[in-house]
């Protein structure tokens, strides 16, 4: 494709599940580059941009959003069939998003607590990431997604190569920007060392620990993390709540949940 | 500048004496020479190097605290601006940048790639300490000591100027002076500042630094000053001592990859990179290549990458370092081994950043200790003073009686002897000797209330001529000499003697010894092979054992007539018959060369824990006392520190051959 330039135009769809719509945001954010995306991407199906609607088959199909509601279980099993590559985006679809908080609560009783009328709502016990229906080609990760991964990603379909998306820990490139490691030098919680890179290190650059929102990174070993955290006098449920957040129903961190659970009782 | 190989410290240095008031003149001079400064600054809980403009940005009053994944700032009593070791920034970020372009690639008008021209801003390093200075050379050796150079790095190190710092306080991670690296600056500095009470001792160790001293407010220093500055650095290596014993480390390392400390540190470690990223001599890097949307130009930039990032040793097939253990192993082992080989020298140099910033607390000191720790200098208990220790001098005895053990084997019975030879202990052996025959180590082989035998093999002159001696004849003896059978060792567990052919005779003794207190053995057994049934040695103890329910007595011979009844074979064909838990079985062997090593593979592989096995080794020996040399194996020498050791003690010099 590369050489050929403008002569074939892959045919791309964003398509959504349960999400906040930031990720496909974060496409539109790309002002820039918007030009040059849809001369050299045929955007045929982008709810959140255009009312345009085309079906498929697609060459890439953006995927955001976690799969929460009955019809999204033969929804996502019908656009993987129009897909040649699907690529989900953010940790919804890639981790389940914030939303699997609920997985480790009781589902009945968290409509029950926030609708008038639950029997009117129509969810699934447990939100999930894309990944654990059908097979998926590339993640972009992150709460949201990062705008240079996205280009990056969309370059690589172009040019035919894999996208070069480094999968390190956060803290790599914290060091690399020279920040001063909060966990160190003021004893704060950061999900850095277990989290893969991607956000340049955005939290620590305004001074906050890393949110994880990219999730864990392969090799993550958050076993010791949170053995280390308790020992630095943090309560369980700091502790909890630092690995539940965006990312929290990804495995390992979906472990450590769940012992922490046990012995919360 | 680039400093390295570097100049000696010169005869008398020329000092100056700065007022510390008068600091900024420094850098407004190094400013005025075109210089961007960059120095030690406080900045979100930390002293960072970064770029200052004046003596108002250093860190005055301000001193650190550091510990294992700690790092904390607090208050001076004084308003002294260097009163902190090293933060967070090591140097390299200047020299060998965490980002840097170092190609483009283009198809539009013709295909091509292209290197960025060099462009080294000039810098002025200022508070480079020791430690940093050595990692700076370390870094020199790595990009620029092969023929293929880091012409980017050679570059921002000659626009360098450094501006050397003493350390005149350490913190609880700093262990420079076990890497030899510090704590005094010695040399690689343009200027040299020690910081006392009232400002700085200045010293020019370059054209350029002296170029630059030359325009600052300076006077000659007093006696006073310039001895403070001396003291004040010595004061530092007394406080921060020795934490880290390194003889040998890279050597001691070697032989560790199986440690199983690598599986449990890997545990606690959370592959941040932290410590190669805040590393001041960690070098390792990866490229990633940024197209635009058609691929038609591209720029390929290199990042700080560390060797535990998962990735590091991946190839399409799989990953050659998989295990967490394995990439912790690779750069402890880098850093304080194999660095050693590729470059000449260690690739630490003891700054403790490592250990600081490790935000799971590991401590590199700590894990070498438990994996490749110094081994102690051997210290033995010694069973009995032993008589005549000079090497011309001896006891005499009287011969007693001799038997024949065998065609060429002798047992001699001494007796009218000192005491103190009666007070040896199994394993234990003497030197004897004849007028105008050299003396030789013999073991011995019984204590009786009143002398003890000696079993000889008549294979030397001094031992033909000792085995052709009457009864009556006297003999000059030495010893008891050298460790004895750890007889305690074998206490609650299973005993298990491991002979071959003369071994026997160093080993009969011990079996006396755990017969007479068998009810403090689980079982007692005897495994003894021989070249054929008439070189058995001590055949009536052998018949009284075998009768007895004390002792589990097996025999094998290599070869036998028709009227031997027994097995045939090597001795390691009877371990077949021991059946109870080999790892609680305390070992005793002793054999020629080739039967004890295959016996102590064999009782390894069957579990026996390799310090319950002991073994006493043959060497050449004439002093008997540690004095002339000749027994040395490894660290040990065989006379004193053995004959008797543990498999843990001689660790693979066992297995070595031309040791």
């Amino acid at each position: 494709m590369a050489s050929t330039g403008k002569a074939v135009r892959p045919r791309v769809a964003v398509a959504k599940f349960a999400s906040c719509d930031g990720c496909q945001l974060t496409l539109l954010d790309l002002e820039d580059q918007l030009l040059e995306i849809v001369t050299r991407f045929d955007v045929v199906e982008f709810p959140e941009a255009t009312s345009r609607r085309s079906p498929g088959p697609y060459d890439v199909v953006l995927v955001e959003g976690s799969i929460s509601a009955p019809e999204h279980l033969d929804q996502i099993q019908a656009l993987r069939k129009q897909a040649r590559v699907l690529v989900t985006i953010g940790a919804c679809a890639t981790a389940g998003g914030i939303q699997a908080l609920r997985n480790w609560a009781d589902h009945d009783a968290y409509r029950a607590a926030i609708y008038d009328h639950p029997e009117w709502v129509e969810s699934l016990a447990k939100a999930t990431a894309v990944s654990d229906h059908v097979r998926v080609d590339a993640e972009l990760r992150g709460c949201p997604i990062d705008g240079g991964q996205l280009l990056e990603l969309m370059t690589a379909v172009l040019v035919g190569r894999r996208p070069q998306i480094r999968e390190e820990a956060v803290c790599r490139e914290c060091k690399r920007k020279g920040i001063v490691c909060m966990v160190v030098a003021s004893g704060d919680a950061c999900m850095g060392p277990l989290t893969t890179s991607g956000c340049n290190a955005l939290c620590p650059t305004y001074g906050r620990g890393c949110y994880g929102c990219f999730g864990p990174r392969t090799g993550a070993n958050a076993k010791s993390w949170s053995a280390g955290l308790m020992q630095s006098g943090r309560a369980p449920e700091e502790v909890w709540r630092l690995f539940a957040g965006f990312t929290g129903y990804a495995e390992p961190f979906r472990s450590v949940l769940t012992e922490l659970g046990k012995s919360k009782g | 500048m680039i400093t390295n190989p570097v100049p000696g410290p010169t005869a008398v240095a020329r000092q100056w004496f700065l007022a510390r008031s008068d600091l900024d003149a420094l850098i407004q001079a190094l400013r005025k020479a075109g210089r961007t400064v960059i120095g030690p600054t406080v900045r979100d809980g930390a002293i960072v190097n970064d770029e200052i403009q004046s003596a108002a940005d250093l860190p005055a009053g301000i001193r650190d605290e550091q510990a294992a994944g700690r790092y904390r700032l607090a208050e001076r009593s004084d308003d002294r601006v260097f009163g902190y070791t090293v933060g967070p920034t090591p140097w390299k970020r200047f020299t060998f940048p965490p980002n840097l372009p170092i190609a483009t690639a283009h198809l539009s008008g013709g295909f091509g790639f292209e290197q960025p021209h060099i462009t080294a801003p000039q810098l002025a390093f200022l508070g480079v300490r020791a430690c940093e200075i050595a990692a700076l050379g370390m870094q020199d050796r790595v990009f620029l000591g092969s023929p293929f150079t880091d012409e980017d790095f050679r570059a921002r190190r000659k626009a360098a100027l450094i501006v050397a710092v003493q350390c005149t306080t350490c913190s609880s991670t700093c262990f420079c002076s076990s890497m030899g690296t510090g704590p005094e600056v010695r040399n690689g500095y343009d200027i040299l500042l020690t910081e006392i009470d009232e400002g700085f001792v200045v010293q020019a160790g370059s054209p350029a630094g002296a170029a630059i001293v030359a325009h600052l407010p300076t006077r000659r220093p007093t006696h006073a000053e310039t001895g403070a500055a001396v003291d004040s650095v010595e004061a530092v290596r007394t406080q921060i001592g020795e934490p880290l014993p390194i003889a040998g480390i890279d050597r001691r390392l070697q032989h560790q990859l199986d440690n199983p400390r690598w599986g449990i540190v890997a545990e606690r470690c959370v592959e941040c990179g932290n410590c190669t990223m805040a590393c001041p001599t960690c070098f390792c890097t990866s490229v990633t290549e940024r197209s635009d949307m058609e691929g038609r130009t591209a720029t390929t930039e290199r990042q700080w990458d560390s060797c535990f990032d998962v990735n590091f040793a991946k190839v399409a097939g799989g990953d050659f370092r998989a295990r967490p253990r394995d990439r912790y192993r690779q750069w402890l082992m880098h850093k304080f081994s194999t660095w050693m080989d590729q470059f000449g020298s260690f690739g630490c140099v003891g700054c403790g950043r490592c250990i600081t910033w490790c935000p799971v607390r590991i401590d590199v000191r700590e894990e070498l200790q438990v994996i490749a720790p110094v081994i102690q200098p051997v210290e033995r208990p010694v069973a009995v003073e032993p008589v005549a220790a000079s090497p011309g001098d001896f006891s005499i005895a009287r011969l007693a009686s001799v038997r024949q053990e065998t065609e060429d084997t002798t047992t001699l019975s001494l007796t009218d002897m000192d005491p103190a030879f009666l007070a040896g202990r199994p394993g234990q052996f003497v030197m004897v000797a004849l007028p105008a025959f050299p003396a030789v180590p013999i073991s011995i082989s019984r204590f009786h209330s009143n002398g003890i035998d000696l079993t000889i093999r008549a294979v030397g002159a001094t031992s033909t001529a000792l085995v052709n001696l009457h009864p009556g004849a006297k003999v000059g003896v030495r010893g008891p000499l050298g460790t004895f059978w750890p007889i305690e060792d074998a206490f609650g567990r299973h005993a298990v003697v491991v002979a071959g052919g003369v071994g026997l005779s160093p080993l009969h003794g011990l079996v006396e010894a755990l017969v007479a207190n068998r009810d403090r053995f689980e079982s007692v057994s005897l495994y003894y092979g021989s070249r054929t049934p008439e070189d058995q040695l001590f055949r009536d103890d052998l018949a009284t054992w075998s009768a007895g329910k004390a002792i589990d007595v097996a025999v094998t011979v290599d070869r036998a007539g028709p009227e031997w009844k027994g097995r045939v074979g090597v001795v390691t064909t009877l371990f077949d018959m021991m059946s109870c838990d080999c790892s609680r079985i305390t070992a005793f062997v002793v054999g020629p060369e080739r039967m004890m090593q295959a016996s102590v593979q064999s009782l390894i592989s069957k579990g026996v824990p390799p310090e319950r096995i002991h073994v006493s080794m043959e060497r050449h020996m004439e002093c008997g006392i540690g004095l002339c040399g000749h027994c040395q194996t490894g660290r040990y020498f065989v006379c004193k520190d053995g004959p008797v050791f543990s498999l843990s003690e001689l660790g693979d010099l066992y297995v070595r051959e031309g040791i």
